[in-house]
């Protein structure tokens, strides 16, 4: 199948280090892909370089036919690429419904069902009319979350979408996750905790110094001595 | 909002309406400018308070519209009301030609870049004499029309907060909002932010430039030192900021506690009110950054549309 997310040779420069230095990914439709590698390899780099938030020194990204690298943030949104992030980014003094509402440009009416549907898929519907800077972290995490998911993009990027989040609201995250690959979303995450990638993922791309290490289904990615040697050292 | 406040809004605007048949030339002078400062207070929020995008040179707008409007009025012949709209549609226009390349810098450095537009417009203004007469200023035909200003500036002074009031209320007002929260966020979730600063603030820049030509009306004389102080700036901003930024109603509050407080301060006392109105401002920084209205927004768990 042809791929929906093409990433080439995308390098990414800060001052004299190289953040990524020469990636290449390639995403197919419908299908879950975790990012992993130790800290300072370049994921959420590579992750802000995909969505516009940093702009590419070199090298081409390609999103459904169509180069989007040079695009700002909110037109490769538009195109059906939404993300969270890895600190939360919610709107504090916006309440949880408003952040949702915000994001859409969608009719109202049709914005607020929307919105509450969501809001009740992660159980926050009571908590709607709150700021969402009162909200606890796993609640704002989840706020972000379901943000994205207003538009209902083509293709998700989740960075870090456990951390901080008990085990009975992960495991429904999770679950709403692997809907999302069942309605034919395709999913990007970078994870740090291995039960979920490994449980989770399809296939698993490891970045290490900026570059990509390895790729392959989880199991094989864990037996990788690269990649435990990248992790633990040699 | 409660069932009380349009009925008591109503019975204030029949009040101010009705005000200037009992009322002195003073007493209207004094009212009119109080609209003023509600108009001036109230657009400096609309860009600031909700995208938190400072601009710390908002009299340039008031100042460019006072001369585009008495540029109409001396070398065209322009009814003044209508000049007065012209001064703010080139207010308005100089904040599409200088928020296009400004509002993509961040922070301060809008703020300094706004803070030197007025200073360039104020040597602007000295420079082209043929046109505004250089630093002897510019003086307007005679007219007594102060009653019709103080019904003027009351509407400008209304219209910006009824456009406030939408905005708030609306999906609009909160992507404006999002832009002072968190930018890059607002952003990757599909806010065009250059395009929604750049609409807030063109509409902060109309008023201030309808009731420049106004107030240049009123006034009758005209200079590049009277219409661009910093101080304006300064006091607008004091008032939004005392009375809560962000919110419909704290513009308006901020503007007429303090210019109440000017009044009756300025008359007895004229070094001492300069020492309170500075201590004002360290209070209102130091112990209340969110105003009186954004204090008890906190407190009482009030809706936004106050």
């Amino acid at each position: 199948m042809a791929p929906i997310l093409e990433i080439r040779s995308v390098v990414k420069r800060f001052g004299g280090v190289a953040a990524v230095s020469g990636v290449s990914l390639s995403l197919e439709p419908g299908r879950i892909y975790g990012l992993i590698g130790p800290n300072g390899s370049g994921k959420t780099t590579l992750f802000n370089c995909i969505t516009g938030v940093d702009q590419a020194d070199e090298g081409e990204i390609i999103f459904k036919g169509r180069r989007i690298d040079g695009l700002k943030p909110h037109r490769i949104f538009h195109l059906g690429m939404g993300r969270t992030f890895q600190v939360i980014r919610v709107f504090p003094e916006l309440t949880a419904l408003e952040n949702l509402l915000v994001v859409t440009t969608a009719g109202y009416e049709e914005a607020r069902r929307r919105a509450e549907e969501l809001l009740a898929l992660v159980k926050l519907e009571r908590l709607a009319g709150e700021f969402a800077g009162n909200l606890s972290y796993g609640q704002q995490k989840l706020v972000e979350f379901i943000r994205v998911l207003m538009t209902d993009p083509e293709m998700i990027l989740l960075d870090e979408p456990a951390a901080g989040v008990n085990r009975t609201l992960l495991n429904e995250l999770l679950d709403a996750v692997r809907r999302l690959r069942d309605q034919g979303k395709t999913v990007l995450l970078v994870e740090h905790d291995m039960k979920v990638v490994m449980g989770l993922c399809e296939t698993v791309f490891v970045l290490d110094h900026g570059e990509k290490l390895a790729e392959g289904a989880p199991g094989v990615i864990q037996a990788d001595e690269r990649v435990i040697e990248a992790y633990f050292g040699r | 909002m409660k069932r009380w406040f349009p009925a008591a809004l109503l019975v204030l605007a029949v009040g101010l309406a009705l005000y200037p048949l009992q009322a002195t030339g003073y007493g209207v002078r004094v009212m009119l400018q109080l609209f003023m400062w509600i108009a001036l207070a109230q657009s400096w929020n609309l860009i600031s308070g909700l995208t938190g995008y400072v601009s710390f040179g908002h009299v340039v707008f008031f100042g460019t519209g006072a001369y585009a409007s008495s540029i109409l009025i001396v070398t065209l012949g322009w009814a003044w009301p209508l000049a007065c709209l012209g001064g703010g549609v080139v207010a308005a226009v100089l904040a599409f030609l200088i928020g296009w390349p400004c509002l993509r810098l961040k922070g301060p450095y809008f703020a300094i870049a706004t803070l030197g537009l007025n200073e360039v417009m104020r040597v602007v203004a000295s420079y082209y004499e043929g046109l505004t007469g250089g630093g002897n200023g510019l003086s307007l035909p005679t007219l007594h029309a102060s009653v019709e200003i103080y019904y003027a500036m009351g509407l400008v002074a209304a219209a910006v907060t009824a456009v406030t009031y939408v905005i708030v209320t609306s999906r609009f007002g909160l992507r404006l909002m999002t832009i002072r929260e968190d930018e890059v966020a607002a952003e990757a979730m599909g806010i065009d932010t250059l395009r929604y600063k750049l609409y807030a603030f063109l509409l902060s820049a109309a008023a201030p430039g309808i009731v420049g030509g106004l107030s240049a009306r009123d006034q009758g004389y005209i200079e590049p030192l009277s219409v661009f102080p910093l101080i304006m700036t300064i006091t607008m901003i004091v008032m939004a900021l005392f009375g809560g930024k962000g919110t419909i109603w704290g513009p308006v509050l901020g503007a007429a506690l303090l210019f109440a407080f000017q009044e009756v301060v300025w008359a007895r006392f004229i070094y001492l009110h300069q020492l309170l109105f500075g201590a004002i401002i360290v209070g209102v920084v130091l112990l209340m950054p969110r105003g009186i209205l954004g204090v008890l927004q906190q407190k009482y768990n009030l809706p936004r549309t106050i």
